[in-house]
């Protein structure tokens, strides 16, 4: 545990210090969000609704922190220290690979919280966004989408190659999911067969879900979803574990 | 005496290109052992297979009589490596790289008084990339000690030091030495082995052609200088 909180506090310092996943998981979603907030402001989302605009699309702006995080960040990190042979330092050292893996996959929970709470309180103080559902359905449904997303990532950085196709990798999840998955581009707008395509992303279904959970609307026919979410996050972070190479 | 590393007949080819071929060794504790050879000779290759950073061919490893792949979390709390690619997070400061090595260990030393030591306890407050080559060599070394370890493995151990540096590090050494700690290193300096090495090996393309001691390989080349011994003895002497 001491180890746990030393090596969480070294590389969370080193990890600010880069300055990369500040911009891109915490600064870019709020800019997003002041954006639609000028735009739309309080309107309702569609004729008919009584949840505004900004209520709908609070959830794909989180999404948008998930995605740096868990499809860029992490990868890349774990991919660079190979590379780095950083590993083979701590190869050479008591840590099990377990604990590392964690300490960075946990890295990128915070980005992820910090960014949901400045989102929902920009959102609630400006444009009084608030929750129509229940905390402990929006919390869930966001904390499976971090999971699901971030151990795809963490198995990436660790199977990878290299740092290149790690990156290629990583450019390959994260733009379609960022862009395709409603996270920037509301899912709403995008024609039928688009919208079926996509479906398939885990983020797509977070968003889904998230946004039902938000809104207070029925997350019944999400079952299917959540499971597939969990098996992903299973998955991913088994083989992580297990394929885990420090060279 | 109780042997703290123990090779037998170590071979790892790479592909079709034998780096070591049966290579045997040991080490007794509180002794120091120097792995010699010109660049290319099997050094890191020997070093590695027996941190178990790179698995063998064939042959038996044993350090501290543990395995080091099977039983690697067990054995690394008892010993320090310095490896000769040095390696660290891009933005790291000396504080850190020694605080985030001192956490993984149950007892390390104080890293400050380590750093006081060997000379750069100004430079803690430095990003690790922009000391020198001297300065950043003396920090591995700090790094591979902080474990308080039953043995360490030097890989090229004062690679870039000046004189003085150089002279320092050995005296710690020696001096931990003295306290019971194994040392294991590889050099190119010949002085620097004379100086602190009970025991060398000499490897030619992954086999070991001299193991003694400096005396012994002295009195087996028939050369009054060790350096000119180990030309001799390593087949790299021209004459």
């Amino acid at each position: 545990m001491k180890t746990f909180c030393a090596l969480l506090k070294n590389e969370l310092k080193l990890n600010i210090r880069n300055m990369n996943m500040v911009i891109f998981a915490i600064i870019l979603p709020l800019v997003v969000l002041v954006i639609l907030g000028f735009l739309y402001g309080t309107n309702p989302a569609a004729g008919g609704t009584d949840y505004t605009f900004l209520e709908q699309s609070i959830s794909a702006q989180c999404a948008i922190s998930i995605c740096a995080g868990g499809l860029m960040g992490l990868p890349l990190v774990v991919a660079e220290y190979r590379e780095r042979k950083v590993l083979k330092r701590f190869q050479v050292t008591p840590i099990s690979p377990g604990i590392l893996l964690a300490v960075e996959f946990l890295i990128y929970v915070l980005y992820a919280l910090v960014s949901l709470i400045a989102l929902l309180l920009v959102s609630g103080l400006a444009w009084d966004v608030h929750l129509r559902g229940t905390w402990v359905s929006f919390a869930g449904s966001w904390l499976l989408t971090v999971l699901s997303t971030l151990s795809i990532g963490m198995m990436v950085g660790g199977i990878a190659k290299n740092t290149k196709s790690a990156s290629v990798i990583a450019c390959v999840l994260y733009f379609p999911m960022l862009i395709f998955s409603g996270a920037t581009l509301p899912f709403e707008v995008m024609p039928e067969i688009v919208q079926k395509v996509i479906r398939v992303f885990p983020v797509t279904q977070g968003i889904q879900l998230m946004k039902s959970a938000f809104l207070g609307l029925s997350v019944e026919h999400f079952t299917l979803p959540i499971l597939v979410m969990l098996a992903v996050a299973l998955a991913c972070s088994g083989i992580a574990v297990k394929y885990f190479k420090w060279e | 005496m109780e042997e703290v590393v123990k090779v037998e007949s170590l071979t790892k080819a790479y592909g079709a290109l034998p780096a070591i071929d049966h290579v045997s060794l040991s080490v007794k504790r509180g002794t120091a052992f120097g792995l010699l050879g010109a660049n290319g000779a099997g050094k890191s290759t020997t070093i590695e297979c027996i941190l178990g950073t790179k698995r063998a061919d064939s042959g038996n490893v044993s350090v501290l009589t543990l395995d080091p792949r099977k039983d690697r979390r067990r054995l690394f709390q008892k010993v320090g490596v310095q490896f000769q690619e040095c390696d660290y997070q891009p933005e790291i400061k000396v504080s850190e790289l020694c605080e985030e090595t001192a956490c993984l260990y149950k007892s390390p030393v104080d890293w400050r008084e380590l750093c006081e030591q060997f000379g750069i306890g100004d430079k803690t407050g430095s990003p690790v990339k922009s000391l020198s080559d001297g300065e950043r060599q003396r920090l591995f070394i700090v790094l591979a000690l902080i474990p308080k370890p039953q043995v360490v493995f030097l890989d090229e151990l004062t690679t870039g030091l000046d004189a003085r540096a150089r002279r320092g590090v050995w005296k710690i050494l020696k001096e931990l030495k003295d306290g019971g700690l194994t040392i294991f290193l590889t050099s190119h300096f010949m002085d620097e082995v004379e100086a602190l090495c009970d025991e060398i090996c000499i490897l030619q393309k992954g086999r070991a052609v001299f193991y003694g001691t400096v005396a012994q390989a002295k009195e087996k080349s028939g050369c009054e200088n060790f350096e000119d011994a180990y030309l001799k003895l390593s087949g790299e002497g021209i004459e």
